[in-house]
């Protein structure tokens, strides 16, 4: 079988789960315009709180679920304590405080059994067996999954965003703070709702990360920044733009594994190749490919 | 009977007045990246330092053992090498990575403060500045040029491929890998670099199966291998390629991440495994992780196993060099290491030596496969490579 479309698979399998990941950084800024660099840390919190919970017992699925919502808690606690009070702060002092909780939740898991070591999810029966075959190449089971998850959790969101009352109006937060408190919409109800959610679909790419590769902290951390030229390329404030991009990166990352790594000495062109494009794109449109186009009149 | 309790009471002082106090310590990362082997490391180093001064090792010493966290940041460990040596008149320097073991070469020859690190990279102990810079074990160009002795006797004329770690630690073994496979008469098709976040090796694999590659050497840290393996398995590589790798590549933490897709991979190193508990050196680490309520993990880890040897090698040296010892005289305990004076403390499967040429110390090596559970089983006896110091001559 031709090898294009088998890198073009494993791109998309790969690029679902970077828009996942990247995804969370799009909530949070889509409604507070705050960049989140302590998401890393929560997704591998996320995938923690699952394989301990797995490790006492619980069945995956419930372990996942409750991990979820035990994120979804945590964003909430963390926009309760840390953020809320930021609000009309500089942009950049937001930002300290949340590289600031990246160090802190990194320490606070190196207190935990998970800290320094390395784990791997127990696979469920589900997740077992074999896979099917897409234009020549195989897919595990788990792969399957991810996607699937992915997806589902991607466009949950869009739908959310586009048809709910209540996600229209955090896109009318984002939009103008001032008008929207003016007609009655507590800010502070849609950050504590915004990084909730974060912390919601951090679990989940935690999770399928981590049965796709095993649980490191520094895997798992590495990853929220791995994702940023996700949601740059796709656009900061944009659902559609982290999966785009996600999608995008994945492919062109395998692309350029598959056909550079080769003229290449040494290869690892996939690390590079995705902020090449990164770069252009950004020469043409620094908004990203679906992000708002910032308009200011002076 | 007042004259006898103060007479007893000065020779009580005299006997505390004697009893000085040296500095062991190690550097090296408990949090951030690597920290899965580094944590497990440092365990070793603290509970063998322990356990010597429990077992009163050093007459008339007592060890002020510190383990110190560099996060695997050389800024950091530049920092705690300075403060050990500077403020804690440390006579010996346990590091751990590769990049602050380079960084340090030439602190160290100015200094001349003995040196062991975790890293088994053979720049660290070439010329120049390589006096005092010494190798607990064999390096991972000899565990590299081992292996494709293996593939040459089972296959003359083989293809292979090396996936390194895009760093020093992961390149450095690629010339002498390249001048052992010319002697061999192997082929070496492709050298990739692949780092830790390689969630998706499609493209890699695919392009080696291609290229007819049959065995891929690792130098890598156990996570990229896991990620390579399982996709060799979904791709239904595994029985037509061989995966081998290098001492960071294997043992519990591969088999742990990459659960069956590990099976048949060969791994190449100096140190017993926690499952050969008839060795001495493996009883004597359950005994120390018992003793010191290590989790089962830990104890496990072929790289606590690694951070008691280090210390081993390093205490043995302050005994070597008497009640005093200072950094000379533990340079010269570690030379002295050799001919009927080899030190052995059971953890690796040959005897630790060196002398102020040879900066190796456990040279010998096994090749070990894992089995459909997981557990790595020696496939050779312990062995040296007979083509590494031909390709790489020590000066």
């Amino acid at each position: 079988m031709d090898l294009l479309p088998q890198l073009l698979i494993a791109g998309v399998v790969i690029g679902s789960v970077y828009a996942l990941a990247a995804l969370g950084f799009v909530l949070i800024y889509k409604s507070s315009r705050v960049i989140n660099f302590a998401h890393g840390q929560i997704i591998a919190t996320g995938a923690f709180i699952a394989f301990a919970l797995t490790q006492k017992g619980v069945n995956f699925w419930l372990a996942g679920l409750i991990a979820m919502l035990a994120t979804f808690l945590l964003g909430m606690l963390i926009e309760r304590v840390f953020l809320r009070r930021m609000v009309g702060e500089p942009i950049i002092a937001v930002i300290m405080v949340t590289i600031g909780l990246s160090s802190v939740i990194d320490g606070l898991i190196h207190l935990t059994p998970y800290g320094a070591g390395t784990f791997s999810f127990e696979r469920p029966a589900l997740l077992t067996g074999q896979g099917i075959e897409l234009f020549g190449l195989p897919l595990s089971k788990t792969q399957i999954a991810g996607v699937l998850m992915a997806l589902g959790l991607l466009g949950g969101f869009t739908y959310f965003f586009n048809k709910s009352t209540l996600g229209i109006t955090m896109r009318a937060v984002a939009d103008d703070q001032m008008a929207a408190m003016s007609v009655g919409t507590s800010v502070e109800r849609v950050f504590a709702l915004a990084w909730a959610a974060a912390g919601l679909t951090a679990a989940a790419a935690g999770v399928i990360l981590g049965l796709m590769s095993g649980l490191t902290l520094g895997g798992l951390a590495g990853i929220g920044l791995k994702v940023f030229p996700v949601v740059i390329l796709g656009g900061l404030d944009s659902v559609i733009g982290a999966i785009v991009g996600g999608m995008l990166i994945g492919i062109l990352e395998n692309l350029s594994a598959g056909y550079l790594d080769g003229i290449v000495p040494g290869g690892g062109t996939r690390e590079v190749f995705p902020f090449i494009i990164l770069i252009i794109v950004l020469l043409i449109r620094p908004y990203g490919l679906f992000g708002t186009k910032e308009i200011e009149r002076v | 009977m007042k004259k006898t309790l103060i007479l007893s009471a000065l020779v009580s002082l005299s006997f505390a007045a004697a009893q000085k106090t040296v500095t062991l310590p190690w550097s090296g990362a408990i949090t951030g990246p690597t920290s899965d082997a580094g944590a497990s490391y440092a365990a070793g180093v603290e509970d063998y330092c322990k356990y010597a001064n429990a077992q009163k090792m050093l007459p008339g010493v007592t060890l002020n053992c510190v383990t110190r966290d560099d996060q695997y940041n050389n800024a950091n460990t530049q920092r705690n090498f300075e403060d050990f040596v500077g403020n804690l008149n440390a006579p010996v320097f346990l590091g751990y990575a590769t990049g602050g073991a380079l960084q340090l070469k030439s602190v160290i020859q100015e200094t001349k403060i003995p040196t062991l690190t975790a890293s088994y990279h053979i720049g660290i102990i070439d010329a120049p500045d390589n006096t005092y810079t010494f190798l607990p074990v064999s390096s991972y160009s000899e565990n590299i040029v081992a292996l494709l002795e293996y593939i040459a006797k089972k296959e003359r004329g083989a293809k292979v491929a090396l996936i390194v770690n895009p760093s020093p630690f992961g390149r450095d073994p690629v010339v002498d890998a390249r001048k052992a496979a010319d002697r061999l008469g192997l082929k070496i098709t492709d050298v990739q670099e692949v780092g830790g976040n390689n969630l998706d090796n499609t493209a890699l694999l695919k392009r080696l199966e291609s290229q007819g590659a049959k065995y891929i050497i690792n130098q890598n840290t156990a996570g990229p291998v896991a990620n390579i393996l399982k996709d060799a398995k979904r791709l239904g590589l595994l029985g037509k390629m061989q995966f081998m790798g290098a001492h960071y590549t294997g043992g519990e933490d591969l088999t742990k991440l990459a659960g069956d897709a590990a099976k048949d991979f060969i791994w190449a190193t100096s140190y017993y495994l926690y499952d050969e508990g008839n060795q001495p050196g493996i009883q004597l680490v359950k005994k120390i992780g018992a003793q010191y309520k290590r989790g089962g993990d830990t104890i496990r880890s072929v790289h606590y196993t690694s951070g008691m040897l280090a210390a081993a090698i390093a205490i043995e040296a302050m005994k070597r060099a008497g009640n005093n010892p200072d950094a000379a005289g533990v340079y010269k305990g570690l030379i002295s290491m050799n001919g009927s004076k080899s030190f052995n403390p059971g953890f690796a499967v040959g005897p630790v030596t060196f002398s102020a040429k040879d900066h190796i110390g456990a040279e010998s090596l096994r090749l070990l496969q894992a089995d459909a559970t997981g557990n790595f089983k020696p496939i050779t006896g312990a062995q040296r490579s007979a083509l590494f110091q031909l390709v790489h001559p020590m000066k």
